[in-house]
Formats: C-alpha cells, structure tokens, sequence
C-alpha cells in the first residue's frame, strides 16, 4: 500500500511540474508587461488548490498524493524569489516589491478562500 | 588585399539539426573548417518573423534562449560556409558582412572595431577584456561591450567552455565603437597589450549616442544596381538598469517592436563588462541590487523596416543609449521552409 501511495506522488508530483511549465508559459507570452504573471497565477492556483484539499479534510494518503504530490511540485517558491531577483537587478524596484506584496496577500487570500470552500462541501 | 567576411547567425537554442543542437553541429563545421574565430553568445531576449517572443525574465520562458553565432575568416572560406549554414537552419536568420582584419586597410570615419579575446586571457593580473575596455575608454570610444562566448573557435581550434574547467582560450568578444581615428590610435596598442590578438573593423554610421540623435540610419535603397536585396542592422548599447518609463530600455525596445510589426526580429545580448558614454567602464559587483552591465539590442531587415523601427528606438533611447546602423550586403532567413533572401553579395557604395 505504502510503495503504491509513494509511486503515486511521484507521478503526480511529475504531472505538477508539467502543468506549473505549461500554464506558466502560456500565461507569460499573453502578457505585455514585464512582470511575471505566469508563476503569480500558479502560485495562487496552487494556494487555492491546497485550502481546498485541507477543507476537504482528506484521507491521510489522498492529503499526501494531492498536496505534497501534485501541489507540492506544482506551485514554486524558488521560481518567484528567482524571478524577483531578476527584477532587481533591471532596476525594476517597484514591480519587485509588488511581485513580493501581492503574491503573498493574494496568496493568503486563496488559501483562505479555497478551505472555505472545501470546508462547506 | 584578402578580404573578410563574417558570418552571424541567429536562432533558438533549442533548434535541431538531425539529431542534434543545431548550435552544437555548426561549430563542429566551424571546427572541422579551422575557421580563424568564432564565438557562440546565448541571448536574454529575441523575437524573429515566427513572432514568437523569448525572454529570459520568466523562468518557463527562458528554457529557450536565443542564440547569436558570429565566425570571420576570408571570403572564399565563409561564402561556401553560408550556404551550407543557411541550409541547416530551418528557423532563423543568417547574415553575412564584409569586414576587414585589424590594420589591413584605411580605416572608415566611424567604426566598429571587434577584439577577440581568451576567457582566460591575462594583462598584468586582471582579464585582457578589462585592460582592452580601459584602453578604449583611455581613447575616447564612444562604447564597448564585452561578451562572453560559451563555445567557438580561436585560431581554427575548437575552444568549448565545460562546467568543470578553466575555460581557456574560450573565445570572448569586444564590441567597440569609435572614430576611424581612434581604432589606429588603438591597435598598436592593443598588439603590445594582448597575445595573439585578433580584430576586426567594420564601417558603422553613429546615429545617437548619450541619446543625442547624431544622424538616422542613411537611407538605403531596396536592392543594389544587379538587383540584389540590400539590409541593413542597427545596434543599440545600453545598460540593463537604464529605464525608459520605467522599464529598463532593451526591454522596452523588443515589445515595442515585437507589437508595432515594424520590424522581422531583434535579439538582445547581455554582456559582462563596458561602457558607453564618459563613465568608467564597468561590470558586476559582488555585492549590488542592479546589474550594471551593458546589453546590445540588434535589429537586421530590409532598409524601410529599419527607418520605421528607428523612429520607434530614437523615441525609446531618449536619454540612454549608443546607436549605430551598418549595411548587411547578404542575409537569409527562414521561417519553417519560407526562405528570404539568399547568401549573393550585395554592392553598394555610400
């Protein structure tokens, strides 16, 4: 049972990554402005993904398959510190703070919205 | 005289030829020809006439970097090599230009002189491109920009930069712009200066620099008296952080010309080390929120496409930014088996 539920986390885990890559790219070449929208509206789906499976209160090995499986690999720390940086070092002061500001208040906010709405169902 | 043509090639990293890189099989035809030098530079930012645009501002996008391969050697050895190039690419850009090796004719009144240098390459302790920067900052250069090749060839020989090595003799490229003047006041000093230097000179028209509008681009015709298409390049140094409204000006230039449709493609370069202007030439520190390292934007099409994307970066590089525009006798480009162009010499005095 263990080995299955640690096989399924990897292949969801490898479904995330493909999924953050895809909609990562097409959000990013429908925006005009230099700011990167694409890893902001993966990390908010993500968040709003992951309230809703913690509202849902899932099964321990559904929790680990859908959250730290799909969800874990799908939205990305690293990607938003990375792409900050890279503004800063354009000069690009104020779309680095908002990059910062927004993802986590917004963030916030869909974690928040997501396990209301898992909680209610 | 033996004349000089330099070859330049441009298209995404991830672009095959067979089974391979198509960056990876022309070098290994570079190599396998001993071309004199050539240098492979991988781009933050480019569009072409796919109107696909690439960036390396978000991390998806930017796992497909533009790439820019320039090889100089005479001209019998460089024509047959276009042909042969302009056919492995299936999507892209190839130009070639006439230049003339360091020393080896008078020098035009405006020029772009290109010093080849190792990566590991030394003067009294610092990197030659340092003491090469200092030495055209020294002269009065209107800039330079120092780039850093990851493969190529130097002398004929294969010089590949590896994670795990010291890298020398990996090529680096100089890009410079001055008075013919300066470029001789400049050579003997850069032989005494450098090893085994290897330069280049090419006739260029300063249009801004500082932002100050010197001259727009010489208004070229269509095509040459046999017929055969003219181009035209214009080059535009700035510094990363140098915005424009806000947003750093190489950017600005690639949407703005990525939206309007005036022009078929532009790749940007990042560099290591430069300067244009009066301040001191410079390169990152270790410790530094900005990047204060020049980037240079290039732009090939036909001469109409270049007068309108002009008017578009004069607009853009009101207070920043070194301009230059240079005839392109020969380009190709390829669009998914639409081909424009071809590899014929165009002539043209002016």
């Amino acid at each position: 049972m263990t080995v299955a539920v640690w096989i399924g986390v990897m292949l969801l885990g490898g479904v995330g990554a493909v999924a953050r890559f895809q909609l990562d790219r097409a959000v990013s070449k429908r925006t005009a402005r230099p700011f990167p929208f694409g890893t902001l509206v993966v990390n908010l789906s993500g968040a709003l993904l992951l309230g809703f499976f913690a509202g849902l209160a899932l099964s321990p090995h559904m929790a680990l398959l859908a959250g730290t499986g799909f969800v874990g690999s799908y939205t990305t720390f690293s990607t938003w510190m990375l792409e900050t940086q890279r503004l800063g070092e354009e000069r690009q002061v104020v779309a680095a703070f908002a990059n910062i500001a927004v993802s986590v208040v917004l963030g916030l906010a869909a974690a928040w919205l997501g396990q209301s709405i898992g909680a209610a169902l | 005289m033996t004349d000089y043509l330099k070859l330049t090639s441009y298209f995404a990293e991830r672009l095959r030829h067979g089974e391979r890189f198509l960056s990876d099989s022309l070098l290994d035809l570079y190599g396998d020809h001993a071309v004199a030098t050539s240098v492979v530079l991988r781009g933050i930012a480019s569009f072409g006439p796919h109107h696909e645009l690439r960036s390396d501002q978000s991390l998806s996008l930017s796992e497909d970097s533009p790439i820019a391969i320039a090889a100089v050697d005479v001209e019998d050895k460089m024509a047959g090599l276009a042909d042969q190039v302009s056919a492995m690419v299936s999507r892209g850009l190839v130009t070639l230009e006439r230049v003339q090796l360091g020393g080896s004719a008078p020098t035009p009144d405006a020029a772009k002189l290109t010093v080849y240098v190792g990566r590991q390459d030394r003067d009294d302790g610092r990197p030659a491109y340092r003491a090469v920067c200092e030495v055209l900052h020294r002269l009065g250069f209107a800039g330079a920009s120092v780039f850093l090749g990851v493969d190529g060839t130097a002398r004929g020989e294969r010089k590949r930069a590896t994670f795990f090595s010291r890298n020398v003799g990996v090529p680096v490229m100089i890009i410079a712009v001055g008075t013919g003047r300066q470029v001789a006041d400049a050579l003997p000093e850069l032989e005494t200066l450098l090893r085994q230097p290897f330069f280049t000179i090419e006739r260029v028209q300063l249009c801004k620099r500082d932002g100050e509008l010197l001259a727009a681009p010489t208004a070229l015709p269509a095509a040459d008296e046999q017929g055969r298409p003219l181009w035209q390049k214009l080059m535009i140094y700035t510094s990363e952080a140098a915005l424009h409204d806000g947003v750093p000006i190489h950017r600005a230039i690639v949407r703005r010309l990525f939206d309007s449709r005036s022009a078929n493609g532009a790749t940007v370069l990042r560099g290591i080390w430069g300067f244009h202007g009066d301040h001191e030439p410079h390169g990152d520190k270790w410790i530094q929120l900005a990047r204060r390292v020049p980037v240079t934007t290039v732009v090939v099409d036909a001469p109409d496409r270049i007068a309108a994307s002009f008017e578009i970066i004069d607009g853009l590089t009101s207070e920043h930014g070194l301009v230059t525009s240079e005839l392109v006798p020969a380009l190709v480009s390829v669009d998914d088996g639409k081909r424009v162009g071809g590899t014929g010499l165009a002539q043209y005095g002016y």
